[in-house]
């Protein structure tokens, strides 16, 4: 088998275009330094890092994470109806999604107006400079992944998936679920572990 | 998951701390993580490589948040 063969069966396997997954990885390394960075920041600052991670409102991290992690379900319900022909299954389970991923928005834009609200910003601390840089780079992700989503639900509606091929649905859903996967490191790194 | 993320957001409302809860919540993070990867990704059956890339991430970054919060804790 040639390389240039191996490589193809390989990108057959991965869910969607093999351009998306190596995006995914390059997010996904800076996600990556972004946390190490932040823990080894803590290390220095313990005490202020547990006293202002105390101020975090844990409720909207918690349904926050409920909301992305229904959200990636419910993706994943739009891919397998998708597989079966069932077009307009596969479009009501994304905008189920973008519902939720609305949800999210809704609460991450209340939590950061609480904030900016009573003069914290991103150079009030070194917890608050990771605390908004962190959630707010993420935000900007789970934006990007809905407008990937509502394109996706505009191309369906169009009849461009079928069961043979729906590698746009799969791309689209491969990068919402690397929205989430950061999300879950996040969520109790920042939130939570002290 | 979602039972996951009850137990998380609990050990946070209650204000465990120390290198129990500590390691708890990252084992928590495997797991949930692990989830989305193979079952949500679609990464179960995917050549070695992608899988590596993707568990390799994961390790390293519980890792390394680990030994850093055991560093602060001890």
């Amino acid at each position: 088998m040639s390389n240039s063969t191996a490589i193809e069966n390989e990108q057959r396997l991965l869910p969607g275009d093999l351009a998306i997954w190596f995006f995914i990885f390059a997010e996904l390394l800076v996600f990556g330094i972004f946390f190490i960075v932040y823990s080894i920041q803590r290390l220095q600052h313990v005490e202020l890092f547990n006293q202002y991670q105390a101020t975090l409102n844990k409720e909207t991290g918690a349904i926050n994470t409920v909301l992305l992690i229904t959200a990636s379900y419910f993706v994943v319900r739009a891919v397998d109806a998708i597989k079966t022909n069932n077009i307009s299954s596969c479009i009501n389970w994304l905008y189920a999604s973008l519902g939720m991923g609305t949800g999210f928005l809704i609460l991450k834009s209340y939590e950061f107006y609480s904030k900016f609200s009573v003069g914290i910003g991103i150079n009030t601390n070194d917890f608050y400079f990771f605390y908004i840089s962190l959630t707010f780079f993420h935000f900007l992700h789970v934006i990007l992944g809905m407008i990937i989503i509502f394109f996706v639900i505009l191309f369906a509606k169009k009849g461009k998936y079928s069961a043979k091929e729906h590698t746009g649905i799969e791309t689209a859903a491969s990068y919402w679920h690397m929205v989430d996967l950061v999300w879950i490191v996040l969520f109790p790194l920042v939130y939570i572990i002290h | 998951m979602l039972c996951l993320t009850l137990f998380t957001y609990s050990m946070g409302k209650f204000g465990y701390s120390g290198t129990i809860p500590a390691m708890l919540l990252l084992l928590t993070v495997l797991i949930k993580s692990t989830f989305i990867i193979r079952d949500f990704m679609g990464l179960r059956g995917v050549s070695l490589l992608w899988r590596a890339i993707m568990y390799g991430w994961l390790w390293i970054i519980t890792t390394a948040i680990a030994v850093t919060y055991l560093i602060s804790i001890n």
